[in-house]
């Protein structure tokens, strides 16, 4: 239990420099920004409660939004993408046993993981990206920045998790 | 009672989602209308500190850079330093009166050093974070400028740190005028491109070309007059058609911000002081 905690909590730290120092000034062709910290709450085990995955991603959110002077928007995103997650994963990982899993390819196959990576990404970021543009509203700029940051966020993610195996 | 109970065990997950984002946004709102929430910003201790070790490294990268842009400039002050000294003997000004000025110079010129270490170029509101606080004698709503040009507006301090408004943000308005012609207008950021903003509200019967300077206008008290903001790029009609829209490429570049200067607000108190004491004797 407290290993569990211990090794989150590094992640934690890992993924907020990573994010903040490096992946904040990544702006492909002046639209695309990874924003990997959510793999936090990708990788969480299906056992996690609800409440518990939000208060992570709130704070999560929280300390990424402190650096990027951007108070609540990235904990809003992330508190609703924890909120979401449990939806997705019984959605596409077709498990019978009712066993505690973390969500890996090796768990639920290479084809239901990806997707689920996708759609959690996808909608992390158009949250996000929605609140961004409030006072600033240009749709098709909106679109692309999603588009361009959600596929190069999965790559990374992917690749990431490509490097743990 | 106790289905109610029951019911509020089984989904108490929804009301805490429902807390926690009215919390972010109630922070979002915050931030948007208030100054005093300083500390969910980069100018708090922890990320100020973080941010300041990384400004420590990356600043070497660009050194060459801003030694050959300081070189440049050093000459371009010496030789006009030249021709005024020049032009001062010529006028019969005694020697030792331009070397009092000198002096007169040193004094005045309490600009505030300060290092750029955090600073972003492409959201809709964009903000920098600089390594000096209250405790260096920045305080909100003082003009920055760099060696180029206007970067922005002092938002909120803290102690040791301080967060800029930049001229990308879709907050940030700066009177400009056009240098020579004196036309002015309201300079603002719409957005995406961050080498170009837009002056609006230029008269129809305004002369000026492309490539003309921008300069601050010095209405406002925040900047001095004839701080350089940029040159005029393109020429465009605003949305109403009464008046022209002029696309200004910045001569500041957001992307390779190191140091920069905050000017400080002396001159503004005295400024502010002229204004009421002319204000009473109108009275």
């Amino acid at each position: 239990m407290i290993i569990t905690y211990l090794r989150r909590i590094k992640w934690f730290i890992a993924l907020v420099l990573i994010q903040v120092l490096v992946l904040n000034n990544v702006h492909i062709a002046g639209f695309a920004t990874p924003y990997i910290y959510i793999y936090l709450i990708l990788k969480m085990s299906s056992g996690t409660s609800r409440s518990e995955m939000m208060l992570w991603g709130f704070f999560l959110g929280l300390t990424i939004d402190m650096f990027s002077d951007t108070p609540g928007m990235n904990a809003a995103a992330t508190t609703f993408i924890a909120f979401i997650r449990p939806l997705f994963l019984r959605l596409f990982s077709m498990r019978d046993s009712t066993d505690e899993y973390v969500p890996a390819i090796k768990a639920i196959g290479v084809s239901p993981f990806v997707k689920y990576v996708i759609l959690c990404v996808l909608l992390h970021h158009t949250a996000l990206l929605m609140i961004e543009s409030f006072s600033l509203f240009d749709l098709s700029t909106l679109l692309i920045k999603i588009g361009s940051s959600t596929v190069v966020t999965v790559l990374c993610i992917m690749g990431i998790e490509g490097l743990r195996k | 009672m106790r289905n109610l109970l029951n019911f509020l065990i089984k989904y108490y997950y929804w009301f805490l989602f429902f807390l926690l984002e009215i919390i972010s946004f109630t922070l979002l709102f915050r931030f948007n209308h208030y100054q005093k929430s300083s500390f969910f910003t980069s100018s708090n201790a922890v990320a100020g500190e973080i941010y300041k070790i990384k400004g420590d490294v990356t600043s070497y990268f660009y050194l060459k850079e801003a030694n050959e842009d300081l070189l440049d400039r050093n000459m371009l002050l010496e030789q006009q330093l030249a021709n005024l000294r020049k032009e001062l003997q010529g006028r019969g000004v005694d020697s030792l009166d331009i070397d009092g000025m000198n002096d007169q110079i040193a004094k005045n010129s309490n600009l505030i050093k300060a290092n750029v270490i955090n600073s972003s170029l492409i959201k809709a509101d964009n903000y920098i974070t600089l390594d000096k606080g209250s405790n260096d004698g920045v305080h909100s709503e003082m003009g920055v400028i760099d060696r180029n040009g206007v970067v922005g507006i002092v938002y909120m301090t803290t102690p040791k740190y301080s967060v800029v408004i930049s001229m990308l943000n879709t907050k940030c308005r700066i009177g400009c005028k056009i240098l020579g012609s004196g036309y002015f207008g309201t300079i603002k950021w719409e957005g995406r491109d961050s080498r170009y903003a837009y002056l609006d509200d230029l008269p129809r019967h305004a002369k000026f070309g492309l490539g003309d300077t921008i300069v601050t206008s010095g209405y406002s008290d925040v900047f001095p007059a004839g701080i350089m903001v940029g040159t005029v790029d393109h020429i465009g009609n605003s949305k109403d058609g009464l008046s022209y829209q002029l696309k200004v490429r910045l001569a500041t570049d957001f992307g390779k911000l190191n140091s920069v200067r905050v000017l400080p607000k002396a001159t503004q108190m005295e400024q502010k002081l002229l204004e009421e004491s002319a204000n009473k004797q109108e009275q």
